[in-house]
């Protein structure tokens, strides 16, 4: 589904991220670990072609990302706060992505539905801008919008930070009902070793841009993951 | 304490992103402050003398006397647009050990300190100082002086309370329209009472306790006014509306554009920087009559067509030319979602032909000054429709500047997307009409100008696509670039 080759990006001569062959398969949901600075983020914007590789290219679904924009129909993303449009209500920021993605009104309503209990009753039909709704309530509605029209690549960065713990344990069980319902690529970073191992397949480790470790998750993965980072 | 405050101002100062800019944009800010200051020096200098000549019976204090209502109005609301409040910058001192007291005298004293009240003592000092040396009473003269300071400063701190609240705002703009509609149809001379009451101001000296106790008590007005909301949930945050959310579906006629057409018009709609920009746009409609009236301009047809083309230009000049700056705030959403750029771009094209469209229907009065300058004016539209659209998004391209969409433009600080590009690229917006219709108008006659500046407008819609396709590719050539740009806040 996403393969990446020679992939590498500097800044001034700093090798933030370099990173010699990755494959995520179709299906797969793939978590990516690391302190800060460790290139995550980077990767991201690497697949979603918000900034140029200076070596290398990623392919999406036999699309090379930085050649076409064809990609972009079935990836979705919530990187931050700038994917969020601050003078709408979310309502309006849904069905604005709804009719990017070809879906109406009603779809989006349907679609909704199905989120009351993340969405707790403190963001639909509040009257408020997104820019006025507290930093985890804009989380969920972005993370939701990256779902909308049912995306083949879903990429969503530190998609727990902020949250509340009910959300988050709300979001991890519905992270991990999509990847099996929809069959859905999905790509997450966290700093938050248990929720990754409990979301993932597959758990990459990042340390200054390259890759340490490579685990399909079982049972051990947590403490050697935890083994890994208590330094 | 104070000094610790100064010492934070002058780091903001020089820190600020605005500060930091090219050596080009500080030169011009300079220049266009010296250019303000001096027409205000020379105009004061001047006054007194042109005064004499235009109205040779009346006495220029009194003439002046007579219209120094209309002065505080305009200045109020040049004010409202343009001042920015420091309100914001008092959220980290609430939690440090410093009186209250202290923090709001020196938050209202910091709004002294602006370009809009050094604006009347370069035009009122100088013309005082030629009163006096025209022999007039020191005593009266240097009381009148400082009145029209102490109203100046008063305009300062109603301003202050003027953006708490829309209502004094609309009371006050439509007091404005009245007063000068009356006054200009004869049908009230409002300004002559009032006249009375400041010629009384400069003719008894100790009435300029007056406008001294008014600007007095609007300090303290105003002081109170945040003492009472020297709190996080009132007047330091940012006040958090209700939305009034409007049904655009009617839009969806235009098609696949309309998704971005009715987030254009939210956009405008509900943030402080486009709808100001807005309101600026609106004053270009009126940019006509100074130059249909003027003999000057009206018997050269080149100065006529720049009018024309600014008449239907204005929202195309002042809210296309901040194209993609607008969506700075989330442009990395745009970018990777369901959206080819060409379709993005089209969609501000469209925005752009309506906001000359509807400009087009608001200049029909122009009628009045006959068929040649509505000829003019229709060209002028068309030219800016198929042709100006394209330099405008074209011009966008180059601008990386992110715009924060919910914070007002401060005049002469505030250089948001704004950049010597931008300038350069404007000039041929300005100067290919002129030119366009000129040269036609000068071998052959006035009807050939006409017909050349509108066909190259109908020639450029003809081939949009054309340049739609060439203008996208520079977007995308130029794309990792403005992504990194408005990333940096």
């Amino acid at each position: 589904m996403i393969k990446s080759t020679d992939l590498s990006k500097k800044y001034g001569g700093v090798t933030v991220l370099n990173i010699a062959s990755l494959e995520i398969p179709k299906g797969q949901s793939f978590g990516l670990v690391g302190n800060n600075g460790a290139g995550k983020t980077t990767f991201f914007n690497l697949v979603l072609d918000l900034i140029n590789p200076t070596t290398g290219c990623v392919i999406n679904q036999e699309i090379q990302v930085n050649k076409s924009e064809d990609w972009k129909p079935f990836t979705a993303s919530f990187i931050d706060e700038s994917f969020l449009i601050g003078y709408l209500t979310a309502e309006e920021y849904f069905y604005f992505i709804g009719e990017l993605r070809g879906m109406n009104k009603a779809d989006i309503d349907a679609f909704l539905a199905q989120f009351d209990e993340i969405f707790n009753d403190e963001i639909l039909k509040k009257k408020k801008y997104l820019r006025d709704l507290s930093k985890g309530n804009q989380k969920k509605v972005g993370i939701i919008a990256a779902l909308i029209g049912r995306p083949e690549v879903i990429i969503l960065d530190e998609p727990f930070a902020n949250l509340d713990p009910t959300t988050q344990i709300r979001l991890k069980k519905l992270l991990k009902d999509l990847t099996v319902s929809s069959n859905a690529t999905l790509l997450i970073s966290s700093h938050d070793l248990g929720h990754v191992t409990e979301v993932c397949d597959r758990i990459v480790v990042l340390e200054k841009g390259e890759i340490v470790k490579d685990l399909i998750t079982s049972a051990e993965t947590l403490q050697e993951l935890e083994a890994y980072f208590s330094v | 304490m104070i000094k610790q405050f100064i010492n934070f101002e002058w780091k903001q100062f020089i820190r600020s992103s605005y500060f930091q800019k090219g050596i080009a944009i500080k030169i011009l800010l300079v220049f266009l402050v010296l250019y303000f200051g001096g027409a205000a020096l020379m105009l004061g200098i001047g006054l007194f003398f042109i005064l004499k000549e235009v109205l040779p019976t009346l006495d220029p204090i009194v003439v002046v006397n007579n219209f120094l209502i209309y002065w505080l109005l305009f200045d109020l609301v040049i004010r409202f647009f343009m001042q920015q409040l420091p309100v914001m910058n008092i959220k980290p001192l609430m939690i440090i050990p410093v009186k209250r007291n202290t923090v709001i005298h020196y938050l209202l004293g910091k709004t002294v300190i602006s370009f809009f009240n050094f604006m009347p003592i370069f035009i009122f000092l100088p013309f005082s100082i030629v009163l006096l040396s025209e022999g007039y009473p020191v005593l009266n003269v240097v009381c009148w002086f400082f009145a029209t300071l102490f109203l100046g400063l008063s305009n300062n701190f109603l301003n202050f309370l003027i953006n708490k609240s829309n209502v004094v705002f609309y009371v006050l703009i439509s007091v404005l329209a009245i007063l000068i509609g009356s006054e200009y149809f004869n049908i009230f001379k409002i300004s002559a009472p009032i006249g009375v009451a400041f010629n009384a101001l400069y003719t008894n000296p100790w009435l300029t306790l007056i406008p001294f106790s008014l600007m007095i008590g609007l300090y303290y007005i105003n002081f109170s006014f945040i003492k009472n909301e020297f709190y996080l949930d009132d007047a330091v945050s940012k006040k958090i509306k209700e939305v009034n959310a409007t049904d655009l579906s009617w839009m969806n006629r235009f098609g696949s554009v309309a998704t971005f057409l009715k987030n254009d018009v939210k956009l405008i709609w509900r943030n402080a920087r486009p709808k100001q920009v807005m309101m600026m746009s609106f004053l270009f409609l009126f940019y006509g009559l100074i130059f249909f009236t003027n003999k000057m301009y009206s018997d050269s047809p080149a100065w006529l067509a720049f009018a024309a083309m600014f008449v239907t230009g204005g929202f195309l000049m002042t809210f296309g030319q901040l194209v993609p700056s607008w969506d700075s705030e989330y442009y990395k959403m745009l970018m990777s979602q369901n959206i080819p750029y060409k379709k993005y771009l089209e969609s501000k094209w469209y925005l752009m032909v309506f906001g000359v469209t509807l400009s087009f229907i608001l200049s029909t009065p122009y009628i009045y000054f006959g068929w040649k300058i509505y000829g003019l004016i229709v060209a002028g539209a068309l030219f800016n429709i198929g042709l100006n659209s394209f330099i405008t998004l074209f011009g966008g391209a180059l601008n990386r500047v992110p715009i924060e969409l919910n914070v007002k433009a401060k005049a002469f600080s505030n250089t948001n997307g704004f950049n010597p590009t931008q300038m350069l690229i404007s000039l041929p917006k300005l100067f290919l009409p002129m030119l366009l219709f000129y040269l036609p108008y000068k071998f052959i006659n006035f009807e050939a100008g006409l017909f050349v500046l509108g066909f190259c407008g109908i020639l450029g819609i003809v081939f949009k696509n054309f340049f739609l396709n060439k203008i996208e590719k520079i977007y995308q050539t130029g794309k990792y670039k403005t992504i990194a740009a408005f990333g940096e806040k």
